[in-house]
C-alpha cells in the first residue's frame, strides 16, 4: 500500500504538483485582479478611477453607473430580443452546422473535398458590405430580426472544428460495425455520432452562442426599428456616451459636459456586468459535458 | 431505382451549402468594385473598368510597407503566442485533479473573453499609465524606468500581443479542454502501472490526443496572417506609436469608410484576402504532407 | 431522445423559413400617406426623440406624423451601407450626418432644394440674412442637397487658456507674458510645492487635450503658434491655414518648428504632464480635476473653467491672453478662430430625392428654422428648459435637475447642436450660464483674434463645397502626410531629434503632395474670395 503510493508519487511527480500549483495561482492572479478590478471600478468614482487612484478597494462608492444603465428602458427590451436571436439562432446553427460537419467526416464520401473548398473560400473572399445590404433589402431581411439567424447559420470555421472532431473523436471501427447491422447515415448520425460527441457540440453551441450574444454590427446596420434591438447595440449606445467625450469638444460644439463625464467610466464598466453575467452563469452547465470518461461511459452503456 | 449512395449525406449538407450559397456567393460580385471606379449612379457594376489601378495605388502608397511590416508583425506575434498559450492553459488545467479547483479554474480564465475592447483598452491606459499605472510602477520596482509602455514604438506589439492572449487564451483553451475530455482514461491506468511520471503522461497521452485539433486550429489561424483586431488596434493608436500601429485594417478604415473611397478600399481589402488565402493553402499542404490532417 | 432532437430541429427550421416569408411579405416602403421617416443622427447622451417637447411641436406645425429612426453610434458605417444602397430615409437630420464627401459621391440620393426655396419661407429668409449660408449650401454643380444653420451664441474660440493664479500667488509670481516666463512660472511649479498640500511633487505644471492621429484639434498647443502670428482655424485640423490671402499648412511651417522647440524644452524640463502623449480625453479632464480643493495641474486650455477644472476648483484658474514668442516682439499674436465651426453649422437637415410625401417633407425643414423651434430644438422646450418672454425674449433656465450642468443638461434633453437651428440676430437670449462663462472667459483672447483679418487670415473651408475628385486627392493625400507628421510631433517634443530631422521631413511631407493639396485649397479660396471682395 504505502509503496504504492511512493510510486506513483515519485520526487518528479512532486515537483510537478508543485510547478502546477505554482503555476495555477500565478494565471488565477493575472486573470482575476483585472476582473476585479472592473467590478470595483463600476462602483467607484470615475476620476479616481481614470486617475490611478483606485486599486485594491472602491472608492466613491456609488451606484451610478448601474442606476443609468437600469433605468433605461431599452435595456430589458434588448435583453429580450438578444435571448430570443441566440436562442432561436443557435438552435437553428446546429441543425444546419452538425449534420454538414458529420457529412465531411465520412471519408467514403468523395465529393467532401470539393465541398470544403467551397466553404473554405467564403472564409476568405466576402462581397463586402454593400452588395451584403442590397441582397438583406431585396429579400426582405432589412428591419426584420430573421437577419441575425439566417445569414450566420453556418459558421465556416465551426464547421471545420466540428468536422475535425467527427472524424478524429467517432471511432471508426463503430461505423463499420453499425454498418454491418444495416443502419443508415441518419440513424448513426444522430444515435451514434451525436451522443459521442457531447463536448464538442457544447462547445460549438457555446461558440454560436457567444457569438449571437456579442453581435452589435448586424443591429446597427440592418435594424431600424429599435425595439428590434439588441442588448448590445442598446449597451453600446450607452457606452459610447462615455466614447463621444474625446471628440467631444469638436462634435458637441465646445460642449461641457463635465457632469456627464464624471460617471461615464463607471458605465463602461458597469455595461460589461450587465451584458455578461447571463454567459457567464451558463457555462458551468456546460463544463460537466467536458469532464473525463463522459465519452467513454456513452461508448460503453 | 435506388437513390445514390450517399443521398443522405447530400441531405444533410443541403442546408448548409443553401445557406453559404445564397449568403456569402451571391454577395461576391461586389468584388469586382476592386477593379473599377466607383461612382453612386453607375452602382457596383456599372462604374468605369479600370483594371489593377487601385491595387497599384495602394502598392504605390508610400505606406505600403510600413502597413505591411506593421500589420505582419502584430498578427504574427498574436497568431504565435496565441496559438501556443492555450494548449498549454488547457495541459495545465486538465492536470488539477480537484474537480470544484478545475472548473472554478476554467471558469476564471475565461471571464475576460467578455469585457469589450473598448473597456480593454481602457484599463491598459489605466495599467500602463507612465505617471500612475500599476503595471508601470511594478515595472519600476523591477528596475525598468522612464517606460511609456502605452507609447513607445518597441512595447506596442508586447502589449497588443499579452493583453490580446491574457483576454482570450482561455476562452481559446475551451476547444483544446474537449478534446481532452476523450482521452481514454483507461490510456493513463496503463501507462500509470507502467510507472510513468505525470509529466510523461502529459507528452505521450495529453498532447498526441491534442495534435488535430492543433492542426486544424494552426491551418486555420494561418489564414488570418494579414488580419488584426482593428478595433483594438485603432484605439490603442496615438502619436507616439502610430509609426507601429498604423495597419492595414485601420488604414482601409480611415481612408474607406471616412472618406467613402469605396473601390480603393476594396482593392485593398481583396489584396489582404488573396495574401491570407495563399497562406491558408500552403498551410494546408504543408499539414498534410506532415500530419495528415488537412482542410480538403 | 434522438427522434425528438430531430423533431425538434425540423420543427425550429420550419418556423424560421415561416417567418421569413411572413415578414418579407409586409415589408413596406416607408413615405406613404401623411408619415415621414425621420433618421436622426444624435449625441449618444441624447433621450429619445419622443421624450422631446418640441417634437409634438414639430408635426403640428409641419402637420405630418413622424417616424423616428435614432442613431447614435456608428453612423459612420452605417451611413456607407444606407447610401452606397440607396436606402434613404424621407428625411436626415443631424449636423453633418451627411457630410460634403458623402454629397460629393452621393448627391444624387438627395432632393435638391434650390427649386423648393419658395416652399420654404425660413430657409429662404435665413439665406437672405446669411448670405454666406447659401454659398456654403450651394454644391459645384449649384445644387443645394442640404441646409445649414446659424447658432449665434458661441464665442469666436472654443479653446481659452487657463493658468491657475492660487499658485501664482502662493509662491509670489505674476502671470506670464511671454515664452519665457511661461517657462519660469512652470519650473517653479514643478520644483515648489505650489499647491500647498507639502507634497512638492504632485503639481502638473503644463497639459493639453490628445492631439489625436488625423490631426490637431481643440484645447492642444497648436494655439501657441499665435504667438508667432500664424492665424489657425478650429484647433488647426490638417495644418492648412491661410494668411494673408496664402494658403499654406503649417506642419512644414518654420514657426511650428519654434513651437515643437519650445515644448520639448518644457517636456524635457519636465513641465508637461507625462501622459501627455497617451492619455485618453477622460484621464485628461479627470486629472485636472484635482482631489477635493487641491488642484494638480497648472497651466492648460479649456472650453471654461467649470468645465476643465470641476465647479470645485474653477475659481482658481484665470483665463489669460495668449503669449508672445518673445518680449517686446513686433509680430502681432493670434489664436484660433472657431466661430465659422461652431456658428455656421454645416449641413443639418437633408431629404431624399426619392420621397413620396415631398410636400409635408419640405413642411418639417422649413419648420425647423422656425424662430420658436429653432431655440428649442438648440437649448431644449418651452417650459422645461427655456422660458418665452416675450415674442423676442427668451431666457435658457438651469438644469432641473441639479446635480447636472447646463451642457449635459442640454444634451440629454434635446438633439442640440445637431438639430437644424437658425438663431435669429434680433432675439434676446438670456444664455445657460456655461455659454456665459467661455463668453467672458474668451475676453482676453479678443485683441488676438481681432488680429486676425477674417478675409485674409482664416481659411473660410466651412462655406467651401468642393468637387469629389478634389476630396479624394486630399483625402489621401493627407492620409499620408499626417501619417509622417503626428509621430513626428510626439517624437520631437518628448525626445527632442528637431533640429537634424527638420529639413529632411520638410522634404518627405512635401513629396507626399503636400504642394498639390495646397494648391486645391489655394484655389477653392481664390474662388470665393473673388466671390466675396
Amino acid at each position: 500500500m504505502v509503496a504504492t503510493y511512493f510510486r506513483n508519487r515519485t520526487p518528479g511527480d512532486l515537483a510537478f504538483s508543485a510547478v502546477l500549483a505554482a503555476l495555477c495561482v500565478l494565471i488565477l492572479a493575472a486573470v482575476i485582479y483585472p476582473v476585479y478590478f472592473v467590478v470595483i471600478a463600476s462602483i467607484s468614482d470615475s476620476t479616481l478611477v481614470a486617475t490611478g487612484q483606485v486599486w485594491l478597494w472602491p472608492r466613491g462608492v456609488n451606484l451610478f453607473g448601474y442606476e443609468q444603465i437600469l433605468k433605461d428602458e431599452r435595456i430589458w427590451n434588448g435583453y429580450l430580443n438578444t435571448l430570443l436571436y441566440s436562442g432561436v439562432g443557435t438552435a437553428l446553427n446546429l441543425c444546419v452546422t452538425l449534420p454538414a460537419a458529420f457529412a465531411l467526416s465520412r471519408r467514403e464520401f468523395r465529393p467532401r473535398k470539393a465541398i470544403m473548398v467551397f466553404f473554405a473560400v467564403t472564409m476568405f473572399f466576402q462581397g463586402g458590405l454593400i452588395p451584403t445590404y442590397m441582397l438583406y433589402r431585396d429579400i426582405g431581411l432589412l428591419d426584420n430580426w430573421l437577419v441575425f439567424v439566417l445569414p450566420v447559420a453556418v459558421n465556416v470555421y465551426n464547421l471545420i472544428i466540428a468536422r475535425a472532431f467527427f472524424e478524429s473523436s467517432v471511432p471508426e471501427e463503430l461505423y463499420e460495425a453499425a454498418a454491418i447491422d444495416g443502419i443508415s447515415y441518419f440513424g448513426y448520425f444522430l444515435k451514434i455520432a451525436v451522443p459521442l460527441s457531447k463536448a464538442i457540440i457544447s462547445v460549438i453551441g457555446l461558440y454560436y452562442l457567444v457569438q449571437h450574444w456579442n453581435d452589435f454590427f448586424t443591429g446597427l446596420v440592418f435594424i431600424r426599428d429599435y425595439d428590434k434591438q439588441p442588448l448590445q447595440v442598446v449597451l453600446r449606445d450607452i457606452l459610447l456616451s462615455n466614447q463621444a467625450f474625446a471628440g467631444g469638444a469638436g462634435g458637441a460644439g465646445g460642449a461641457g459636459t463635465s457632469y456627464a463625464q464624471q460617471y461615464a467610466d463607471q458605465i463602461k464598466y458597469g455595461v460589461i456586468i450587465v451584458s455578461t453575467l447571463p454567459v457567464i452563469v451558463l457555462y458551468p452547465f456546460l463544463q460537466r459535458y467536458f469532464e473525463k470518461g463522459v465519452m467513454i461511459g456513452a461508448v460503453k452503456g | 431505382m435506388r437513390l445514390p449512395r450517399h443521398w443522405q449525406l447530400w441531405a444533410m449538407l443541403a442546408p448548409a451549402i443553401a445557406f453559404v450559397g445564397v449568403f456569402a456567393y451571391i454577395p461576391m460580385y461586389g468584388i469586382q468594385l476592386a477593379f473599377r471606379k466607383f461612382t453612386f449612379q453607375n452602382g457596383l457594376t456599372g462604374g468605369e473598368w479600370v483594371g489593377l489601378k487601385y491595387f497599384e495605388q495602394f502598392f504605390e502608397s508610400p505606406l505600403f510597407w510600413t502597413l505591411m511590416r506593421n500589420t505582419v508583425t502584430i498578427s504574427l506575434a498574436t497568431l504565435v503566442v496565441g496559438f501556443v498559450a492555450p494548449i498549454l492553459l488547457a495541459l495545465i488545467v486538465n492536470q488539477v485533479v480537484h474537480a470544484g479547483r478545475k472548473r472554478f479554474m476554467q471558469t476564471a480564465t475565461y471571464l475576460p473573453h467578455f469585457i469589450s475592447t473598448v473597456v480593454i483598452v481602457g484599463m491598459l491606459q489605466v495599467f500602463l499609465s507612465p505617471s500612475s499605472g500599476l503595471l508601470t510602477r511594478l515595472a519600476g520596482l523591477a528596475g525598468v524606468t522612464d517606460v511609456n509602455f502605452l507609447g513607445d514604438t518597441s512595447t506596442f506589439v508586447p502589449v497588443y500581443v499579452i493583453s490580446d492572449i491574457w483576454q482570450h487564451c482561455g476562452w481559446n483553451s475551451i476547444i483544446y479542454l474537449a478534446a481532452l475530455s476523450r482521452v481514454d482514461t483507461q490510456l493513463y491506468e496503463a501507462a500509470k502501472i507502467d510507472g510513468a511520471s505525470r509529466l510523461k503522461l502529459v507528452r505521450h497521452v495529453d498532447v498526441p490526443a491534442l495534435v488535430p485539433t492543433m492542426v486544424v486550429l494552426l491551418i486555420l489561424s494561418m489564414g488570418g496572417v494579414l488580419s488584426t483586431g482593428f478595433e483594438k488596434v485603432l484605439l490603442m493608436q496615438n502619436t507616439l506609436n502610430l509609426p507601429v500601429s498604423e495597419v492595414i485594417s485601420t488604414y482601409v478604415y480611415k481612408i474607406g469608410i471616412l472618406s467613402s473611397q469605396f473601390s480603393y478600399s476594396t482593392a485593398i481589402g481583396l489584396f489582404n484576402t488573396l495574401i491570407n488565402f495563399v497562406f491558408l493553402v500552403v498551410t494546408n499542404q504543408i499539414a498534410k504532407r506532415v500530419s495528415g490532417t488537412s482542410l480538403w | 431522445m434522438a427522434s425528438r432532437t430531430r423533431l425538434w430541429c425540423a420543427v425550429t427550421l420550419a418556423s424560421v423559413l415561416a417567418l421569413s416569408a411572413c415578414s418579407g411579405a409586409d415589408e413596406s416602403e416607408g413615405g406613404g400617406g401623411n408619415t415621414l421617416r425621420i433618421l436622426v443622427s444624435k449625441h449618444p447622451l441624447t433621450g429619445p426623440m419622443k421624450d422631446m417637447g418640441w417634437v409634438a411641436e414639430l408635426e403640428k406645425k409641419a402637420n405630418v406624423k413622424i417616424t423616428w429612426e435614432e442613431v447614435s453610434a456608428d453612423w459612420d458605417q452605417k451611413k456607407a451601407a444606407m447610401l452606397a444602397a440607396g436606402d434613404v430615409p424621407d428625411l436626415i437630420v443631424g449636423t453633418n450626418a451627411i457630410n460634403s464627401t458623402d454629397l460629393a459621391t452621393f448627391g444624387t440620393l438627395f432632393e435638391d432644394l434650390k427649386d423648393d426655396l419658395d416652399k420654404l419661407p425660413n430657409v429662404k429668409a435665413l439665406f437672405q440674412a446669411k448670405p454666406q449660408l447659401q454659398a456654403m449650401a450651394t454644391q459645384p454643380g449649384g445644387e443645394i442637397y442640404t441646409v445649414p444653420g446659424y447658432k449665434r451664441f458661441w464665442p469666436e474660440t472654443v479653446t481659452h487658456q487657463y493658468i491657475n493664479k492660487d499658485w501664482l500667488k502662493n509662491l509670489g509670481l505674476k502671470t506670464p507674458t511671454t515664452w519665457d516666463e511661461l517657462y519660469d512660472v512652470l519650473v517653479a511649479f514643478k520644483e515648489k510645492d505650489a499647491n500647498g498640500n507639502g507634497d512638492a511633487n504632485d503639481e502638473i505644471p503644463m497639459d493639453w487635450s490628445p492631439v489625436g492621429t488625423t490631426g490637431f484639434g481643440y484645447f492642444q498647443p497648436s494655439v501657441l503658434l499665435g504667438s508667432l502670428g500664424l492665424p489657425i482655424a478650429a484647433g488647426g485640423g490638417q495644418g492648412y491655414f491661410v494668411e494673408d490671402g496664402k494658403v499654406g499648412n503649417f506642419l512644414v511651417d518654420e514657426r511650428y518648428r519654434q513651437v515643437l522647440e519650445f515644448l520639448h524644452k518644457c517636456y524635457a524640463a519636465g513641465l508637461v504632464s507625462k501622459d501627455v502623449m497617451t492619455q485618453d480625453y477622460s484621464a485628461y479632464q479627470s486629472v485636472a480635476r484635482g482631489k477635493g480643493d487641491v488642484a494638480k495641474v497648472g497651466f492648460s486650455w479649456g472650453w471654461t473653467a467649470s468645465d476643465r477644472f470641476g465647479a470645485q476648483l474653477a475659481g482658481q484658474y484665470e483665463a489669460t491672453a495668449p503669449l508672445l514668442a518673445e518680449a517686446g516682439q513686433s509680430t502681432p499674436v493670434t489664436w484660433t478662430y472657431d466661430s465659422y465651426a461652431e456658428n455656421f453649422p454645416a449641413n443639418q437637415i437633408a431629404m431624399s430625392a426619392a420621397t413620396e410625401n415631398k410636400e409635408a417633407a419640405l413642411r418639417v425643414i422649413d419648420a425647423f428654422y422656425d424662430q420658436d423651434l429653432s431655440i428649442q430644438v438648440l437649448f431644449g422646450e418651452f417650459g422645461q428648459n427655456i422660458t418665452k418672454v416675450s415674442d423676442k425674449e427668451y431666457k435658457v433656465l438651469p438644469p432641473a435637475d441639479g446635480k447636472s450642468d447646463p451642457s449635459t443638461w442640454k444634451w440629454t434633453t434635446t438633439i442640440a447642436d445637431n438639430g437644424p437651428t437658425w438663431i435669429r440676430d434680433d432675439i434676446e437670449v438670456d444664455l445657460p450660464t456655461d455659454l456665459q462663462e467661455a463668453v467672458v472667459q474668451a475676453e482676453p483672447l479678443m485683441p488676438a483674434l481681432k488680429n486676425m483679418d477674417l478675409k485674409q487670415d482664416v481659411y473660410p473651408g466651412q462655406f467651401i463645397q468642393m468637387t469629389a475628385e478634389d476630396l479624394n486627392t486630399l483625402a489621401l493625400s493627407n492620409q499620408t502626410i499626417l501619417n509622417i507628421t503626428q509621430p513626428k510631433f510626439a517624437q520631437w517634443i518628448t525626445k527632442g531629434g528637431i533640429a537634424e530631422q527638420w529639413d529632411a521631413y520638410v522634404k518627405q511631407v512635401n513629396d507626399s503632395g503636400l504642394p498639390a493639396n495646397v494648391s486645391i485649397f489655394q484655389r477653392y479660396y481664390d474662388k470665393y474670395a473673388a466671390q466675396h471682395s
